[in-house]
């Protein structure tokens, strides 16, 4: 088939989704069908937003140099809006600050009169572009849920593999537990921290990643007479982050609210048992407590705990991490084009 | 120098790739490499059914290109139509190609716009559009004068060729002067490929014809060769990779080039980059503004007696080959990237605005 997946990105800046949308090309491509993405620039000023809708509704992808385009991928807003007779929503996230965001600092919608009427416009175009699809799957179940929740749309959650994938492999279980993130304030890892000073096994703790907290992060360590048991590699790509899940004994992922989290299907991946948050969102989505990992309370003493029995007991951790294996393994490519395609 | 945020505006044609797509990212690199901010924002490009160009088109006037977050830009660059609609205060014009089929093209074979009161209405509305939106450019460059000269011709609009070097310059070098002529090109009916092939049936000389290219139109093109009985002169390689390329420039005799009415053309410069003379026809358009008959290749009649004449001369002489190859090569010498960048920043830049002011 050849196939549309449409993407809007900002000039200059990179972000996940744009990975996910490159991946499933390249994923496309490998199973013979004729893929190309199709960007727009997007701008998330409130004002532009409808001239954007508006631009995307311009173009009629069925035909491209006179041959028909047999399906478009609509990944988020405002992609959907794009004329094509055969559309599936890969959901990726809608315009968040005209969602669920709405009302925290994240959102720069007001509860003015204009932005209410916005918000509810743009709520009542994508629930009537939803309507034109043949099909809704979104990355997650966290984003299934809201589109069902604001649009009333029924949709179900197609996980897929993370980019690393190919990569990853089991290696023996060492003395260190691994996170890997970006360091950022959501990601909690200031909690990982704490839960080591109170780990009595000889673990260390290994951070694979670098942002904007890199430095207090250090701090923190250091203060907590954590300098030789906590090491910070910065950022790392490919091998070497494959290397680093195939040593490690467990793998500690603490975010709030994550959407997805690539790191929890890396973690199964390389047969590690994951230890997260009651309150970590995506996660929670595969780890089951005892079985494949733990499932703690947000607190340092509880993630303590739960690394303190991995490391007394490695045979535990090898058990879990092969449970996590078995979920991990039934996410494939081949199964995420087979129901994304019909 | 100030470095500037640039965006490159480019029409995209999905599952379509062609020159000007290297061009654009050629472009950016360029910039990149001198210091500026480059990102290539692009809108796909639906040409049928025809009505579809202006909703085209109203995309671009409705996208917001003057900032990327909280940042503004500082500079666009459109190409090809509709580019050009993207609204901007420093909009610079380097023009690849207006919507050829509503332009040079309408009444001929390539085109989907005949004589008809709704083609022709269609036609005038679009041109009297773009003239307009032409205008709101800071600066007119094109990436060849047969491209200025027809937007002069249509739009009324001066403008100045700025000519880019091909993307394998670097790695293009002369090599024997062997036993095949060479055509580079899309399989697309305005490219002529036809009329390339008709001409190995006029030749008398040993020389075979190598095609390299992929389109639309290959399996047409492999039948025609087999149905004309010529399918131990001429041969089909399909796309080929860069260094394939390289080396079947730097072996063949002379490069055959004679698509109709073609905007730039790479393939004369890489021709000339890699020494080998290049024959054309007189309305080649692109490839003539670089072709000088007798003096670095021919330019003949679009016919293929006339082009066999052209190929048999050089089949009986090679070093004359050589020689027409070595005066192409100090032509194609002298097109850098410097000069486009420097051309194309300063026509954006406010300064140049503001002394005009004055």
């Amino acid at each position: 088939m050849r196939i549309v997946v449409a993407e809007a990105r900002m000039p200059f800046v990179r972000d996940g989704a744009e990975l996910h949308v490159q991946s499933l090309v390249t994923q496309l491509r490998l199973r013979g069908h004729d893929a190309e993405t199709v960007t727009l620039p997007f701008n998330g000023r409130k004002e532009e937003l409808l001239d954007q809708a508006c631009a995307w509704r311009m173009l009629n992808l069925s035909t491209s140099n006179a041959r028909p385009i047999d399906a478009v991928v609509a990944t988020r807003f405002p992609t959907w809006f794009a004329r094509h007779p055969r559309k599936i929503v890969w959901l990726i996230h809608q315009h968040r600050a005209a969602y669920e965001l709405f009302g925290t600092p994240y959102s720069d919608f007001t509860d003015s009169e204009p932005d209410t009427r916005l918000r509810r416009q743009i709520a009542a175009l994508d629930s009537r572009m939803f309507g034109e699809c043949e099909r809704i799957v979104t990355n997650s179940r966290n984003t299934a849920e809201r589109v069902e929740h604001f649009n009333g749309v029924s949709a179900r959650p197609l996980y897929h593999p993370p980019p690393l994938a190919g990569r990853l492999r089991a290696g023996a279980y060492g003395d260190y537990v691994l996170v890997v993130a970006r360091l950022e304030p959501l990601k909690r890892i200031d909690l990982v921290i704490r839960a080591m000073a109170r780990v009595s096994s000889p673990v260390r703790l290994v951070i694979v990643g670098d942002g904007s907290q890199r430095m207090e992060l250090e701090r923190e360590a250091a203060e907590l007479d954590l300098g030789h048991r906590v090491t910070f590699t910065g950022s790392l790509w490919g091998e070497p982050v494959a290397d680093f899940y195939a040593g490690a004994l467990g793998v500690v992922y603490a975010p709030f609210d994550e959407d997805y989290g690539y790191v929890t299907l890396e973690s199964f991946l390389a047969a590690k048992p994951m230890i997260t948050t009651t309150d970590a969102g995506g996660p929670l989505e595969f780890v089951r407590d005892g079985i494949n990992g733990f499932v703690c309370e947000p607190a340092s003493g509880s993630l303590a705990a739960a690394i303190d029995r991995l490391a007394a007991d490695r045979t535990l951790a090898e058990r879990l991490g092969g449970a996590g294996r078995e979920v991990a393994q039934t996410i494939t490519w081949d199964g995420v084009i087979e129901q994304l395609l019909g | 120098m100030t470095p500037l945020r640039i965006l490159i505006l480019e029409a995209q044609v999905p599952f379509v790739h062609g020159g000007a797509e290297i061009l654009v990212r050629e472009l950016a690199s360029a910039l990149e490499a001198r210091g500026h901010h480059a990102q290539i924002v692009s809108v796909p490009f639906i040409d049928s059914p025809k009505d579809e160009v202006f909703a085209g088109a109203e995309a671009w006037r409705l996208l917001d290109v003057t900032c990327a977050g909280s940042r503004s830009i500082d500079l666009v660059i459109a190409t090809k139509f509709p580019t050009y609609f993207a609204r901007h205060s420093r909009k610079v014009l380097w023009l690849v190609h207006q919507h050829r089929a509503a332009y040079e093209l309408a009444g001929t074979r390539f085109s989907d716009f005949s004589h008809t009161p709704r083609d022709v209405a269609l036609r005038r509305r679009l041109i009297a559009t773009d003239t307009r939106v032409l205008r709101e450019c800071v600066g007119h460059f094109t990436i060849a004068r047969t491209v200025s000269d027809r937007m002069l011709k249509y739009n009324g609009i001066a403008s100045e060729a700025l000519y880019n070097p091909p993307k394998l310059a670097g790695r293009l070098h002369g090599g024997p002067y062997g036993d095949y002529v060479l055509t580079v090109t899309r399989l697309e009916h305005v490219k002529r490929v036809d009329l390339a092939i008709d001409t190995f049936q006029k030749t008398t000389s040993a020389l075979r014809l190598l095609i390299a290219g992929d389109g639309s139109i290959r399996h047409d093109l492999a039948e025609y060769i087999k149905r004309r009985g010529l399918s131990d002169r001429v041969t089909l390689l399909g796309r080929v990779d860069d260094d394939r390329l390289v080396e079947l420039y730097a072996g063949c005799r002379a490069v055959l080039f004679a698509p109709y009415e073609e905007d730039y053309g790479y393939v004369t410069l890489e021709a000339f980059l890699s020494r080998k003379p290049v024959i054309t026809a007189r309305d080649s358009g692109g490839t003539l503004e670089f072709v000088t008959d007798g003096v670095n290749g021919y330019v003949c009649e679009p016919t293929p007696d006339a082009l066999a004449a052209a190929v048999d001369r050089l089949g009986a002489d090679a070093a004359l080959a050589a020689s027409l190859g070595e005066r192409g090569h100090a032509v194609a010498a002298s097109i850098t990237w410097d000069n486009v960048v420097e051309r194309l920043t300063e026509a954006g830049s406010a300064t140049q605005r503001d002394r005009a002011a004055l």
